[in-house]
């Protein structure tokens, strides 16, 4: 099939990968471009998974960054061992001062599975109502500061309802293998399809006491990890607590118990005749004919010699920044691409991420954290038309807790005073006190005993907040690297405050047994740390949004780019606003969405 | 070169024998770090002397691949043993006829073929190598040896030769510091680390003393020295030798600081032996970065020495034992001992439940 492919898909992760699973199921060829490596669990090697419990894997040894003109030039950095390196490849980010600076915020993981490898797997939904939030505020009360009426003329519906994605979710959550459960739920299934969650970590029992106290209606967050045999993607289950391990986010899952797109996805078809997945090709840019046709997708084979491939339809899914990054790099290849993509001004603008933080406490007690997935418990009680319009808000989203974090020893110490990928370690080693008997106090007070509630929001699409390609830094090819440009609008910082009080809340009615005094010592949301401008949280979406109007959006209501007859776009880009949830079971209900609609063209 | 001193291992498989591993396999743990085209020196943090090609290349450390070995006919014996993969380039464009490798994991100093990696410019080949060895090879192309053009590591043999070197999993050998210097880092550590509280002091003896002779071989067959605390300096010196190699200028010259210093505040006393109270508070200047009698001309800032070793002493501490700390999994046991159950006495840190046998119980995974 050399050459003769239905379906050129760039990218495996959540965007990529249900539309290979459908399409080659349907019998159509596939051929699937991958940046990353193939890495494969326990059953599909002689024995030993690429993957490990190892602390080391998920934040390796020191580097420094030796990017040209950066402002962080010389600092020390520590990437996963599925994350590019940043002096390879790095984002680049223009901080409050306007300096600009490298970052790893903005990557998920290069490798088969892409970012579903190494997240926590929290699959929730977006409610009903993120997908109507122009129409929602149209008629509502003045937004708390929001002084200029940005978030009514900003806001967007989808040009999708919920009802129509509904079918698609619920097939998502089928294929990919999502335990959890649905009562309480702000969000109607129309077959279920969870498996059982495993028992809570007792230390969650104080989120239940709080979120009961409160009475925010409260269900187990549903997760991407199989706890039970999964016939559509052939895994079985060992048994027991088995999935509940520690090494949960950041660590890709040797045994595949976390429902990665390459277990759960992927695996399936791997090995039919018209399915063909070549990991370590880089794709550099994209060419069409003057009719609107991708012609040639062009890439960098695993030895790095240039090679083409053409294909009926192509799928672009390398995740929001990076497809931005490759399209604009097209442009600047012809000017016929640059022309069609370039039809309005909106490629890479409206870029989003969530509003996101928390608040975290010392609970009474000390438990086996290690013995955790990745979240216990989640309420809807905060993406209510009641609570959104009682509080001024534009809009609501999801509270859950989160039970891996810090549960091992070596990452307590590395994010000790710091959540994010940038500036690991940095305070541990800054705090020279704790050390001998302060250091033994230090474990004594923090190992096992802090909870932590966290928010994901929705954020004001801005169109200033945008991907450019940066003028001078250059990855390790020579291509201009990906810039980001964003700021919080002061309704994100507004709504940030509202949530993380909630946050806190929860953990103040749930430590005292409901009387609501127990100490919360952080609370806040990201736009308040020191590097606020550049947290991500690994959910990075619009910058090519859908919508049905071609001078207000990037791609139809299909995903298609408008100017090209075969070009598709389908990682969290597509979205024009961040819906009120972690956003990958979106992503692939929507390119589960997609590809009938690829299928009904082939 | 190449002594084990890991507890007898059980040679029911040979060192240098040849393993097949997929093309796929090999690509993955090389692409990302030796395909590219770029020519300037982004990987350079003072590591490399100017105009060597290895500062373009990301973490050449990683070069040869070791990685684990299972055998599901012989599992226990399995995991005394590393899989290395040597992986062969040039960057100049040229492409070698033939590739093999020579050293001093094989018999007889027998040369084993690489093999071309299907329409890449990458050579490779995987062979067996028991755990906690250090090895020397070079690479014979087209039939003249040449030193591996990625692996920076290097020894040098007593007739004067340059060899290029590596070392598996949970290996003991001093590679990068003098026994002085091991010494004073042990102190140093010792300092950072609760393991010489009084409390982490008693758990220290009482856990070594039960471990008996065939517990330490067969629980935990990757080799310690037992006299140290916790395998911290063993973890750093590993750590300099490879993966962090550009931090190990830091601990030569700070090392050799302290030394003259100590000596200075106490001549009558080895460092090694000096009471814990001069270390405490030659630790509490360096954190204040006003330390009398430091050489500042020769080391600017003896606080971001401290941090350096703060960030190695834990991560040596906690890191799984194939790093080479955490020494008979002592880190995990300590804290998995320290905390437990007040009611029903079970322990609050299970690491055994999810690590590979026979380090953990887990049945499914293998490490």
């Amino acid at each position: 099939m050399a050459n003769g492919y239905d379906v050129v898909v760039i990218g495996s992760g959540a965007g990529g990968a249900p539309i290979a699973n459908m399409l080659v199921k349907a019998g159509k060829n596939v051929l699937m471009l991958e940046k990353g490596p193939l890495f494969r669990t326990q059953d599909q090697t002689s024995g030993l998974s690429d993957f490990k419990r190892d602390e080391l894997f998920a934040t390796g040894p020191e580097k420094i960054i030796r990017v040209e003109r950066a402002a962080n030039w010389g600092e020390s950095y520590y990437s996963s061992h599925v994350e590019p390196d940043l002096n390879d490849e790095p984002h680049i980010y223009r901080d409050a001062d306007g300096r600009d600076r490298a970052t790893l915020e903005g990557y998920t993981a290069q490798c088969v599975g892409g970012g579903t490898q190494l997240y926590g797997g929290v699959s929730l939904r977006f409610s009903p109502l993120d997908f109507r939030l122009k129409s929602f505020n149209e008629n509502g009360a003045a937004l708390r500061n929001d002084p200029n009426g940005d978030v009514k003329r900003e806001a967007r519906d989808w040009p999708i309802t919920y009802d129509d994605l509904e079918p698609y979710y619920t097939l998502a959550e089928e294929l990919v293998g999502i335990s959890g459960t649905r009562q309480n739920q702000l969000k109607p299934a129309s077959r279920e399809v969870y498996q059982k969650p495993l028992p809570p970590n007792p230390i969650s029992r104080f989120v239940e006491i709080g979120m009961d106290a409160l009475g925010m209606p409260r269900y187990r967050t549903p997760l991407a990890v199989i706890t039970e045999d999964h016939p559509p993607s052939g895994r079985t289950y060992p048994g027991g607590e088995a999935a509940k391990t520690g090494y949960v986010n950041r660590y890709g899952c040797p045994l595949g118990l976390k429902s990665s797109t390459w277990v759960a996805l992927l695996a399936p078809i791997y090995g039919r005749p018209n399915f063909e997945l070549r990991p370590n090709c880089t794709v550099t840019h994209l060419e069409c004919d003057s009719s609107g046709n991708v012609t040639k997708v062009v890439y960098l084979d695993a030895g790095g010699q240039r090679r083409e491939v053409s294909g009926k339809l192509i799928v672009v899914a390398c995740s929001a920044i990076e497809s931005v990054r490759l399209l604009k790099l097209s442009a600047l290849e012809s000017a016929e691409f640059d022309r069609r993509i370039n039809q309005n001004d909106l490629l890479g603008k409206y870029f989003l991420t969530h509003c996101f933080g928390g608040a975290e406490a010392i609970m009474p007690g000390r438990y086996d954290k290690s013995l955790s997935v990745d979240s216990d418990w989640a309420t809807d009680a905060c993406a209510t038309p009641d609570f959104i319009r009682s509080n001024g808000l534009w809009a609501g989203g999801a509270i859950y807790n989160n039970t891996s974090d810090q549960c091992l020893p070596i990452s307590l110490a590395r994010t000790h005073g710091s959540q994010d990928i940038d500036t690991i370690w940095k305070a541990f080693v800054e705090d020279t006190s704790l050390t001998g008997e302060r250091l033994a106090s230090f474990f004594d007070e923090n190992f096992g005993t802090r909870l932590s509630v966290s928010f994901m929001a929705n954020q004001v699409p801005l169109k200033t907040n945008r991907i450019e390609l940066h003028p001078t830094v250059k990855d390790k090819w020579g291509r201009n690297v990906a810039y980001i440009i964003k700021e919080w609008h002061p309704h994100d910082q507004y709504l940030m405050d509202v949530f993380a009080e909630q946050c806190a809340r929860v953990l103040r009615f749930g430590g005292d047994g409901g009387r609501g005094n127990y100490p919360v010592f952080e609370k806040g949301g990201v736009y308040q740390a020191e590097n606020g401008l550049a947290r991500i949280a690994n959910h990075i979406l619009g910058g090519a949004r859908f919508g049905t109007d071609r001078n207000d959006s990037v791609l139809d209501p299909n995903c298609r780019a408008w100017e090209f007859d075969n070009l598709y776009v389908t990682d969290g880009s597509f979205m024009p606003t961040s819906g009120g949830a972690n956003p990958t079971l979106t992503i692939q209900a929507n390119s589960f969405r997609v590809a009938d609609h690829l299928l009904s063209r082939l | 070169m190449g002594t084990a001193l890991a507890p007898a291992v059980r040679r029911a498989f040979e060192s240098g024998t040849v393993v097949q591993k997929d093309d796929t396999y090999v690509l993955n743990h090389t692409t990302k770090y030796l395909a590219r085209a770029n020519v300037d020196e982004r990987h350079n943090y003072g590591q490399f002397p100017q105009g060597d090609p290895r500062a373009r290349i990301c973490e050449s450390w990683r070069f040869p691949v070791i990685d684990g070995y299972y055998d599901p006919a012989d599992p226990e014996e399995s995991y005394h043993w590393n899989e290395v993969t040597f992986v062969y380039r040039t960057f100049d464009g040229t492409q070698p006829g033939s590739v093999s490798v020579v050293g001093t994991f094989a018999p007889l100093y027998q040369e084993i073929p690489l093999r071309r990696i299907g329409g890449t410019p990458y050579f490779a080949v995987t062979v067996m190598v028991p755990k906690g060895e250090v090895h020397t090879y070079r690479y014979v192309v087209d039939g003249r040896q040449e030193l591996d053009p990625i692996n920076p590591q290097t020894a040098v043999a007593d007739n004067g030769r340059v060899w290029s070197r590596f070392f598996t999993h949970g290996c003991t050998q001093r590679l990068s510091f003098e026994p002085w210097e091991m010494d004073i880092l042990e102190r140093l550590t010792d300092h950072i680390l609760p393991f010489r509280t009084v409390e982490g002091q008693r758990f220290l003896d009482r856990y070594y003393q039960q471990l008996d002779r065939a517990a330490r071989e067969s629980q935990y067959p990757i080799a310690y020295r037992f006299d140290e605390s916790v395998g911290i300096a063993n973890f750093i010196d590993k750590l300099v030798a490879r993966e962090e190699n550009h931090r190990l200028i830091d601990y030569k010259i700070c090392l050799e600081i302290i030394n003259r210093l100590l000596r200075m505040r106490n001549p009558f006393v080895e460092p090694r032996l000096m009471s814990k109270e001069m270390y405490i508070e030659l630790y509490n200047q360096m954190a204040s970065g006003n330390v009398p009698g430091w050489d500042y001309g020769a080391y600017q800032n003896p606080r971001f020495f401290l941090q350096l070793l703060r960030r190695h002493a834990i991560t040596g501490a906690f890191a799984h034992p194939k790093y080479g700390g955490n020494a008979a999994a002592s880190g995990w046991v300590y804290l998995s001992e320290r905390y437990r159950d007040p009611e029903t006495g079970a322990t609050l840190f299970d690491w055994r439940r999810v690590q590979e046998p026979p380090l953990g119980t887990d049945q499914q995974y293998r490490g």
